[in-house]
């Protein structure tokens, strides 16, 4: 297999990156429709990867994931505004399903779409603040979680972790204590190297679980649990020495390290952890 | 991006295959194993010929060499080939995949002619001479010395850890050629005959058992040795060093792999169920492909370092896992863990804890893993010095 990104899939990664850095302090809704007319919901599954881990880097506010990842796979079609989808037979901490335009249910009879304005959904207050996250009453429900929002999760938190790796590597050299920066020491640097290949890990397999899904390969729903799982336990490894190596700083509001440990921890912990897939891996 | 191997690939790899079943040794013909890195028994050692003859034992070298010219690739194709059926191209490893391949490079005409060829054609073996009692991860602060007067060299000091030196040929060995120099640069590579007048190995067994010898402990004293078994310039060994195992390094993560995958399977069935063998699966296939990656253009070497660390722990990881799931059912040792396989070393089917234990060598031999994190943190990472 070839497993390195080729030319037009590199400047895709760099035009997505510029432009979510452009665009990272407007308003969701503006940032939001930047992202849609530029086409990036229509991406196929491995360049939408590299879209949602440019946007997990940035800690995302907008409807983009559960969108392209929730609710397209489930209906086959992209959603007239924004999508998602209830899927996991619960209708629990749904993704944006207090904003979505349209809402794919999973039933046992099929998937049905209902607009979002007619379900009752309650949004719920959740540790990622910037998430929207709600609670969906609504009737039968069977369980179907589609390889793509797997894989989606994962490569979000494969983003926000190379983010909290960029900013505890910016903190460790700048700051001085002992009269040398914290990043000379040997300590700071081996959990440094911990988060690097934890994430490399993550990030393979993600990558790895797209092409699959791309090319329809017999292994797309063991790839997508591996990669799942292995975004979780990154995320672990990375939010622990992240927030260690930030030392107080890292424990305050003001700092931004907050948003995207808590978009890591919540990718992890939507649609089951590392453990749970680690287990339908075995079983699978 | 794709899964599929490229078609040339998948030419190369079946045509290897057609070959191994149809020359592979009989079980019957090999039954004298092998007992050190460099201790061939005569049946390896035609077996070794015969993937010389016919191209298949380095096949990234010209025909001359045992090769056919192959692709990165197809070098990994043709590796992979042989993990999978658990075949040994070579008992006397490091000198096929290291010294030989520096002669291949750095030595002379001559050099090639009389030491890399008969390496290969395994009419003798070779053993690496790199660390000294104070020069382990610190490979420049070695103490060896050789004074050049003339036509000859005489070499005095004390290398260790150099496997299979007791059965092996000749060493490769860094020297310090001009104590004056800065560390890196008054290092030198020559090739020491071990019947040379002055070379005593004592091999000393490893936690394994007492009587595994690999290892040794090599005394020179006033060892003389002509200026012709200089490979590459005088006091240029350091890029001679880096060279030898740059040809290891790229490819090294299969070894890794290899375990992992030999894991896979002989740990199946107390791996039922348990998350650490999900784990062990995933580490395996995000090695295969991070080892993938580094097969296009241009990659920085110390990403070589992520492959090394992410591999030597993984096995070392679930070896641990391993040991444990079987409880006291592990305490025998020695004890056969693994498919008796006659083109195999034993060594990685032995008992649990000595799987365990030799999972050691993967996090300590070549750089440590603490090396290894310093270099990713600081190549890769940008931290400071």
């Amino acid at each position: 297999m070839e497993f390195e990104l080729d030319e037009d899939q590199q400047l895709l990664r760099r035009t997505v990156r510029e432009t979510v850095a452009k665009v990272r302090d407007r308003p969701g809704d503006q940032q939001w429709s930047t992202y849609r007319r530029l086409g990036w919901l229509e991406a196929p599954p491995f360049e939408l990867t590299l879209i949602l881990e440019e946007l997990g880097y940035a800690a995302d506010p907008t409807p983009f994931l559960a969108t392209a990842t929730w609710f397209a796979p489930l209906t086959g079609r992209l959603p007239d505004g924004s999508g998602t989808a209830v899927f996991d037979g619960t209708g629990r901490y749904v993704l944006d399903a207090d904003r979505a335009d349209e809402v794919a249910l999973l039933t046992p009879d099929g998937v049905v779409v209902v607009p979002g304005a007619e379900l009752a959904a309650r949004r719920v207050p959740v540790l990622d603040a910037n998430l929207h996250v709600a609670e969906v009453e609504t009737g039968a429900l069977a369980e179907g979680v589609p390889d793509l929002a797997l894989t989606g999760l994962a490569a979000t938190a494969v983003g926000a972790c190379r983010r909290i790796l960029d900013l505890s590597l910016e903190h460790v050299r700048r700051r001085v204590q002992f009269g040398r920066p914290l990043g000379s020491f040997q300590a700071v640097k081996h959990k440094a190297a911990d988060m690097h290949v934890a994430i490399e890990r993550a990030r393979a397999l993600t990558h790895f679980s797209a092409l699959t899904i791309a090319e329809d390969d017999p292994r797309r729903t063991r790839a997508a649990h591996m990669a799942k799982a292995a975004a979780g336990e990154c995320q672990r490894v990375v939010f622990r020495h992240g927030l260690q190596l930030f030392g107080a700083m890292g424990f305050t509001w003001e700092n931004e390290l907050q948003h995207h440990l808590k978009r890591a921890q919540a990718c992890d912990l939507l649609l089951g952890t590392a453990s749970a897939h680690r287990k339908a891996l075995l079983a699978s | 991006m794709r899964l599929a191997d490229d078609p040339e690939v998948d030419a190369f790899r079946a045509e290897f295959a057609a070959f191994l079943d149809a020359h592979l040794p009989a079980e019957a013909e090999a039954r004298e194993r092998s007992r050190s890195s460099a201790h061939v028994p005569d049946w390896a050692r035609r077996w070794q010929r015969t993937l010389f003859d016919a191209g298949w034992l380095l096949p990234g070298q010209p025909a001359e060499f045992g090769g056919r010219d192959a692709t990165l690739p197809q070098q990994l194709a043709h590796l992979e080939e042989l993990a999978h059926r658990r075949i040994y191209h070579s008992f006397n490893p490091q000198g096929l995949g290291i010294i030989a391949a520096s002669l291949i490079t750095f030595g002379t005409a001559e050099q090639k002619r009389r030491w890399a060829v008969p390496i290969l054609r395994a009419e003798i073996t070779a053993a690496l001479g790199m660390s000294e009692p104070e020069a382990g991860s610190d490979l420049a602060s070695l103490r060896t010395r050789a004074v050049l007067d003339g036509g000859t060299f005489t070499v005095d000091g004390q290398k260790i850890w150099t496997s299979g030196a007791h059965d092996a040929d000749v060493l490769l060995a860094f020297v310090r050629t001009d104590p004056d120099a800065p560390r890196h640069q008054g290092i030198s590579a020559l090739l020491i005959p071990t019947a040379a007048e002055g070379v005593v190995r004592r091999p000393f067994g490893s936690i394994a058992a007492e009587d595994d010898l690999d290892f040794n402990e090599v005394f020179l004293t006033d060892v003389r040795v002509p200026r012709e078994n200089l490979v590459g310039p005088l006091n240029e060994g350091w890029r001679v060093a880096n060279g030898s195992l740059g040809h290891e390094r790229t490819l090294l993560w299969l070894s890794f792999a290899e375990r992992l995958e030999d894991l896979v399977q002989d740990a199946a069935d107390v791996g039922a169920g348990q998350e650490w063998y999900a784990t062990l699966l995933m580490d395996l296939q995000a090695l295969r492909l991070l080892g993938y990656r580094q097969l296009g253009p241009d990659r920085d070497p110390a990403e070589l370092s992520v492959l090394k660390l992410l591999g030597s722990e993984a096995v070392q990881s679930a070896s641990l896992h391993a040991l444990e799931a079987h409880g006291t059912d592990a305490l025998p040792h020695p004890a056969r863990t693994g498919p008796y396989h006659h083109m195999n070393n034993e060594a990685f089917i032995a008992s649990w804890f000595e799987r365990y234990a030799r999972s050691f060598a993967g996090t300590i031999a070549g750089g440590t893993s603490e090396i290894q994190r310093n270099i990713v943190a600081e190549r890769i990472l940008g931290l400071p010095r």
